[in-house]
């Protein structure tokens, strides 16, 4: 069924098929050293084609060669696209969809091909035309069109280098997270927190509410952490709690550096911490270079929201 | 002067798998990569920019994709080898404080032409997949 | 009391897989491979197995493995609790059944895709559905998730309290990794390692960098253990369990026991040295070589330690002149250990040690091998045996 609202968006978006984005345009630069040696050591590439040139001299080709990926660096425009880019088709197109309610945007496949490899010294010209736009889909981000753009590169001589085909999926986003897809979610993700269980559960309750408690044994007085359900002195079940004052004295540390999990702010110090009621307490320490924690630092503890869903006793130098 | 091997078309079969690579995705790689492919879109060197489309921090832009999808199969197999084709489907961000996995199997070869295709698949270690196609790349017939 | 295992049970066969990164198998295929291997090696046959032990961590199912190699009917199977501090105490169990007559020939087996399946250094974040979750609960939300960052916490304190420096840890991660050079079924197979490497390598937690921490594989690893009359009419020399013991002591956690006075030290690895020599009726002077479980380098002074080869804090001393290496006092971890030939949670240790006292390591130290002790993993509940030739 064709809704007149779809008529009305179909009717404007397909005129735009075939439409130019970038007339032909030589890079600014021609390919050079220096922008490869850049990128290649970012990228971690030491591969002796790009930049080795006693080694390329001896190889098969002779000589450096561009990294093939690089195809579409060339022709980029330059740092004032961080103040906005002049309207061309694609810009237009995307106003369109934008208007129609198609906010949503994901670029979802790009393909490059390379016909011939190109040399430092040679100049790369860029085309770019809107090459097709797909009828309406039902995707997991919800309704909408791909459009996608063909990029032609070609040298200086005209000699065609490769092409690029971009797919980009203009959508009205989905007011229901659920039915986003798995590769699609885009939480913040927060601190692993805590299974709450029998034992635990009020310890992190109170902790959300602002205050950090030791379990005590109502019958002898123990304190014990982590809680438990029996006391270990005297096996009685009966327990109250106490709240900690949070000073503290560092038995042993750790800074966290590899795996980095999201969610968590590096650097990240872990320590044991030997609370003044007795009881030992695992923490980070916050607030000093992670180089000036030590055995024996005296710390205090703050309870501070860490991100959105997370509350905990965060220890400062005292 | 330092010695590199290429794979020969006799040395490949299909179903090899290639060597995995782990990447730490960090506020430089996605900064300085989105620098080195002249990506100056803020979403790539600004946090602010990255949280107002609702990611949590700065994210790895295409071409820096692609740039470590071809490192990964020319690393593979080694500097003779022309690279024919990057096709990649796009999937979760990649996010620093993150660690992608690259792995990758030859699932074609012909062995007159020396074109070799490689499945690549690029997981990261919280959204899983960021990155996942196909680099095909030609073969010399002896090193 | 003294238990009265003594020469009741007897290793005759080992069998490692292929160690890889990526195996391309199943866990189970893996398994059967490993005990396949040690049923060849012993000379029997899949139907003289009646008993099995394993880790709790094990996903290969007992009667899984038994349908799949056509064992038949299993008397006994027991599982060890508490990651590689199951090692020895798979062998425990083994022992206890054959000395009771539970069973007679209980196959000792341990199979993990650690590195293609799931990793232990990715820590325990996710939905973790098992009965500790809570434990795991005091650390996650502050980032310590990972068995490396557990053990630095417990490292820091012990260097702290005893002045040993990182010269001793890298004298097992050498030592070991010049071993593991020399085997080809190791990891590190081929490869030179100095200090500048091990100094530049990448922190992990600190003191931890990557060359203290142990490989992450796929493979499996079995023994065979049998009564000494059967062992007798076997095809290879029998290797005797003269001791064997486990324990979790006082305020015991996994891998996290922060909340004891001192907990820079490992009791329970002291309470089980102390039996298996009781029940050997021998002396830390009778060993003559050992593996003992590398999962980290620190953890294996700590051990030296507990069963007594120095006191407490006296490892770094003991290790320096190279008391590991293949001429010194006790060579250790011949096979290059977890460092560098393969993580199956101890079980191929278990096979070196046998391997040292029928005299066939790659690395066979020129002296005779009466004695081997092999211990399972520490900061959580563990264990060790000391291995002899059979009478
Ligand atoms: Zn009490």
């Amino acid at each position: 069924m064709t809704t007149d609202e779809q008529k009305a968006i179909e009717s404007e978006i397909y005129a735009f098929i075939g439409q130019e984005v970038y007339p032909p345009t030589p890079a600014a630069d021609d390919i050079n050293e220096a922008m490869i040696r850049q990128w290649a050591e970012i990228m971690g590439d030491n591969n002796p084609a790009y930049l080795d040139k006693d080694w390329a001299a001896k190889s098969i080709r002779g000589t450096t060669i561009s990294p093939p990926a690089m195809m579409y660096v060339w022709g980029q425009e330059g740092f004032q696209v961080t103040k906005g880019r002049a309207l061309n088709a694609m810009s237009n197109l995307v106003s369109v969809f934008d208007k129609h309610g198609y906010t949503g945007v994901l670029g979802t496949n790009v393909k490059q091909e390379y016909f011939k490899e190109v040399n430092p010294g040679d100049n790369v010209t860029i085309e770019m035309i809107i090459d097709n736009i797909s009828e309406r889909k039902t995707t997991g981000r919800g309704t909408g069109y791909f459009f996608e753009t063909l990029s032609t590169f070609t040298d200086q001589r005209g000699e065609k280098v490769g092409t690029q085909r971009f797919k980009v999926l203009k959508f009205i986003p989905q007011e229901q997270p659920s039915a986003v897809a798995t590769e699609d979610k885009l939480d913040v993700p927060t601190r692993i927190a805590s299974p709450r269980g029998h034992d635990n559960k009020w310890w992190w309750e109170a902790c959300d509410d602002g205050k950090v408690l030791i379990q005590r044994c109502k019958s002898c007085q123990t304190l014990r952490h982590p809680p438990r359900p029996m006391c270990g002195e005297c096996q009685s079940m009966e327990w109250d709690s106490i709240e900690s004052t949070l000073d503290g004295e560092i038995l042993s540390h750790t800074e966290i550096h590899h795996p980095k999990i999201p969610g968590y702010q590096y650097p990240l110090v872990c320590a044991v911490i030997k609370l003044a009621e007795g009881t030992n307490f695992v923490a980070n320490i916050i607030g000093c270079s992670p180089s000036e924690v030590h055995i024996g630092m005296k710390v205090k503890g703050v309870l501070e929201q860490v991100d959105e869903k997370t509350m905990l006793p965060q220890f400062y130098p005292a | 002067m330092k010695e590199y091997k290429t794979l020969t078309r006799a040395e490949v079969a299909v179903g090899d798998k290639l060597p995995n690579a782990d990447i730490d995705i960090t506020t430089g790689l996605v900064v300085c990569g989105a620098l080195a492919t002249r990506d100056f879109e803020p979403v790539h060197h600004s946090k602010a920019a990255a949280q107002a489309v609702g990611l949590p921090d700065v994210f790895m832009n295409i071409l820096t994709s692609q740039g470590l999808m071809t490192r990964f199969a020319t690393d593979w197999s080694g500097p003779d080898a022309v690279v024919k084709s990057v096709d990649l489907r796009l999937g979760a961000p990649n996010i620093p404080g993150m660690l992608m996995t690259v792995s990758g199997e030859v699932t074609a070869l012909d062995k007159d032409s020396g074109l070799v295709d490689l499945a690549v698949t690029g997981e990261n270690n919280i959204w899983g997949m960021h990155m996942q196609g196909t680099v095909q790349l030609t073969l010399p017939k002896e090193s | 009391m003294i238990a009265n295992v003594k020469d009741k049970a007897v290793i005759v066969g080992i069998g490692n897989t292929t160690f890889s990164k990526d195996s391309g198998v199943s866990e189970l295929s893996l398994a059967v491979q490993a005990v396949k291997a040690a049923i060849d090696d012993a000379g029997l046959k899949p139907s003289d197995i009646d008993g099995m032990a394993t880790f709790t961590m094990d996903n290969n199912d007992e009667i899984e493995v038994a349908r799949a190699l056509g064992v038949g009917e299993l008397t006994f199977y027991g599982r060890s609790h508490y990651g590689g501090g199951a090692a020895t105490s798979c062998l425990h169990q083994a022992t206890m059944a054959i000395a009771t007559g539970m069973a007679e020939t209980v196959v000792v087996y341990r199979a993990l895709n650690g590195r293609s399946g799931h990793r232990f250094s990715g820590g325990v974040a996710g939905d973790i559905t098992t009965a500790d979750a809570i434990h795991w609960g005091w650390y996650m939300p502050y980032g310590l998730l990972t068995p490396a960052s557990w053990v630095a916490m417990f490292t820091q304190r012990w260097m702290h309290n005893t002045g040993v420096s990182k010269d001793a840890l890298f004298e097992v991660a050498h030592s070991t990794r010049v071993y593991g050079a020399n085997n080809p079924a190791a990891f590190f197979y081929g490869r030179n390692f100095d200090r500048a490497e091990y100094d530049a390598a990448r922190m992990i937690a600190d003191p931890l960098q990557l060359f203290d921490c142990c490989q992450e594989s796929d493979g499996g690893s079995a023994v065979i253990v049998t009564t000494p009359e059967r062992a007798r009419d076997l095809k290879q020399p029998g290797v005797s369990v003269l001791g064997v013991a486990q324990c979790a002591a006082d305020n015991q956690e996994q891998m996290t026991s922060f909340y004891r006075e001192e907990f820079a030290g490992i009791p329970e690895m002291e309470t089980a040295a102390k039996n298996v020599y009781a029940m050997s009726g021998l002396s830390v002077d009778d060993i003559d070589a050992a593996v003992i479980y590398d999962a980290f380098s620190p953890i294996v002074l700590w051990q030296l330690e507990a069963w007594g080869f120095c006191g407490y804090g006296e490892s770094g001393d003991f290790v320096k002149d190279g008391a590991l290496r293949t001429d010194g006092r006790l060579p250790t971890n011949t096979h290059g250990g977890q460092l560098s030939e393969a993580y199956i949670h101890g079980v191929n240790g278990i096979v070196e040690a046998t391997r040292l006292v029928r005299g066939t390591s790659v690395n066979q130290p020129a002296k005779t091998v009466n004695h081997a002790l092999v211990t399972s993993g520490v900061g959580i509940p563990t264990g060790g045996a000391i291995l002899g030739k059979m009478d």
